[in-house]
């Protein structure tokens, strides 16, 4: 008599599986798990690297003593020394959170100030976020021989780059650029944190530019049509101390 | 099957298939969030939050990947039929991972701004217009409201209350929801959260998506396609040799495009009822008599032969049809009969029981 062929049927509700389906099942469930475990270690391994940026939180709460430029963003002019460095430095500030200075340093404008919170560092670059006790105010004890030299004009130039904000930019987050950054750039620049443009190839030196319109006043709304975006753009550079600023048209942008 | 409604009728079945599915999410969590760390060439770990909502919105995109597999699997190779008979919970443990993605999101990149971080979803990007710089997270919005609908309504209650046509309509749009996902991650992660190893996977996921299910509906429209000679009144067809319905099991037989008949055998007996489940469209026909009853592959919902009905005290009933001999072959009247109809079964002289 011929063997009668096994036709395995499954029955959800069976006690269990039928023995010819079990090895099958079990080496699906047992490859499952292994391809899980596989991609999340292919995935979670090979992340892009989002660079040193950081909160300097180990240096623990800073102040410093200079004056301060309301425009295009507020920064930070400071005397050779203040902060480790021997020529004079500007510095970029904001507030806690997505929130710019303007309103504090708007009234302080060429002034000069002490300023605490806590470093951003980004390798040379560096951002202050403002708070603490000492916050922005008028200098108690201003620094003596000290004046911030005048804007250098660098010339007209058409540079290639990615804006972003500022403050995630130099370490609020890793990574703090890209489109799947986007949405938290935007909501950055709309609270008053200042656009950036991150060249990709540098200019004399510098990758890293805030952004103003043409006369040097803060850039509108129209900006966050263009961050996260590889991009061209047109306009003036000039550079104060040791930070380039960078005075464009929006309408000069083009998406690369 | 079940004749009142409660939240889940557990089996061993079920538990089996869930800790299968919790071992796979715990492996790609665990590792993703654990172990993957201590390999990367990075100069700082990414932010904490941030590679959470990575981790879990990749997870949640291969469970997808999978669940929108098993079904063509299945059609393909019946040893796959398992995996389908829980995909609903599958489903919901999906979308409960793609609310910790968005929870992790929302409490990083949309957080600490004076803006409300629900709403800030939909006013920060507003680039409709452009490709790359599309607001992707709008299409994570939808695709997870389309999750969270089939979630909710994947209980047999909503089947009921819809009816098997329409919740099986609704639940198609995990089609669109996976196609919003795929549109979400290319536009969002791809362009710069992604290493070349994650680009090359949902890659080859969309391609095996895709493949699977041209290669399903391949099968299935060849099938669709074969001609079976009709009689002279247009009312009967041509069902073939009798001897060649396997026992316990059934030939199906397709009258249109979109709807097929299936004739079971119960040792020399031989009915014709639908091929479509009551249940949820299951192929009845690829189902297997268990306890005198036609057994559907899907969820084992089962039916008397004779007239289509569940046996007491469930209450599901399906077409019948009518079967003749004539000359040795076997006919089917194309006129399906109203569900539950009795229809006295054939019987066939020349087979022997069990052969």
């Amino acid at each position: 008599m011929a063997k009668k062929k096994p036709d395995p049927f499954f029955i959800g509700w069976a006690k269990k599986p039928p023995k010819s389906l079990q090895g099958f099942l079990f080496l699906i469930s047992a490859i499952l798990v292994g391809a899980a475990a596989g991609v999340a270690f292919g995935i979670g391994s090979s992340v892009p690297d989002p660079g040193d940026a950081r909160f300097a939180w180990g240096a623990g709460y800073q102040t410093f003593t200079g004056y301060v430029d309301a425009k295009p963003y507020p920064l930070l002019r400071l005397p050779a020394g203040e902060d480790g460095r021997d020529k004079p430095h500007a510095m970029l500030i904001s507030g806690i959170g997505k929130r710019g200075m303007q309103q504090l340093a708007g009234p302080l404008d060429g002034q000069p100030v002490d300023a605490g919170g806590i470093l951003l560092k980004r390798g040379d670059l560096d951002m202050l976020q403002v708070g603490g006790k000492v916050s922005l105010r008028a200098a108690e004890n201003p620094v003596q021989n000290f004046t911030p030299a005048p804007a250098e004009h660098l010339g007209k130039w058409r540079l290639t780059g990615e804006i972003c904000d500022g403050k995630c930019y130099n370490g609020a987050m890793r990574p703090g650029v890209g489109l799947a950054h986007k949405a938290c750039a935007n909501l950055c620049i709309i609270g008053g944190i200042p656009p950036v443009f991150v060249t990709s190839t540098p200019l004399m030196g510098s990758e890293f530019f805030v952004l103003a319109d043409e006369n040097g006043e803060p850039l509108t709304a129209e900006v966050e049509d263009w961050v996260a975006l590889l991009i061209s753009l047109e306009g003036e550079v000039e550079r104060r101390d040791d930070l380039m600023i960078f005075k464009v048209n929006l309408d000069s942008a083009k998406q690369l | 099957m079940s004749v009142k409604y409660v939240p889940v009728i557990w089996n061993r079945t079920k538990f089996v298939y869930d800790a299968v599915v919790l071992a796979t999410v715990g492996a790609y969590l665990g590792i993703y969030i654990y172990i993957a760390p201590m390999f990367q060439t990075v100069t700082r770990p990414i932010d904490w939050d941030i590679y959470k909502a990575q981790a879990f919105g990749t997870c949640v995109f291969f469970l997808l990947t999978f669940i929108l597999c098993i079904g063509p699997l299945a059609r393909l190779d019946k040893r796959f039929l398992p995996l389908l008979y829980n995909r609903r919970h599958l489903g919901v443990i999906t979308c409960v991972l793609a609310y910790f993605h968005v929870d992790n999101i929302l409490g990083w990149y949309n957080a600490f701004s004076p803006i409300n971080r629900y709403v800030s979803v939909f006013i920060v990007n507003t680039s409709f217009d452009r490709f790359l710089g599309f607001p992707f997270e709008i299409l994570g919005v939808f695709a997870l409201l389309i999750l969270t609908i089939l979630a909710v309504t994947s209980h047999d209650f909503w089947l009921h209350f819809l009816k098997p046509t329409l919740w099986k309509t609704l639940h198609m749009g995990i089609y669109l929801a996976y196609a919003l996902v795929v549109a979400h991650v290319a536009l969002g992660a791809l362009q710069s959260a992604a290493g070349p190893f994650m680009t090359t996977a949902v890659g080859a996921s969309v391609a095996l998506v895709a493949t699977l299910h041209l290669l399903a509906a391949r099968k299935e429209h060849l099938f669709d396609t074969q001609q079976n000679t009709m009689d002279d009144s247009g009312t009967w067809m041509d069902a073939g040799d009798p001897k060649d319905v396997p026992d316990k099991r059934a030939r199906i037989i397709s009258i249109t495009d979109d709807e097929r008949v299936a004739i079971f055998r119960n040792g020399k007996k031989l009915s014709a009822i639908s091929n479509v489940c009551a249940h949820q469209n299951g192929p009845l026909g690829e189902g297997k008599i268990v306890y005198g009853c036609v057994t559907c592959p899907w969820h084992g919902y089962q039916y008397r032969l004779e007239d289509g009905k569940s046996p007491p005290p469930f209450t599901e009933k399906i077409s019948t049809y009518r079967l003749k001999l004539e000359n040795g072959r076997l006919w089917l009247n194309v006129e399906a009969l109203p569900p539950g109809t009795y229809v006295e079964p054939i019987v066939s002289p020349i087979m022997a029981e069990g052969s």
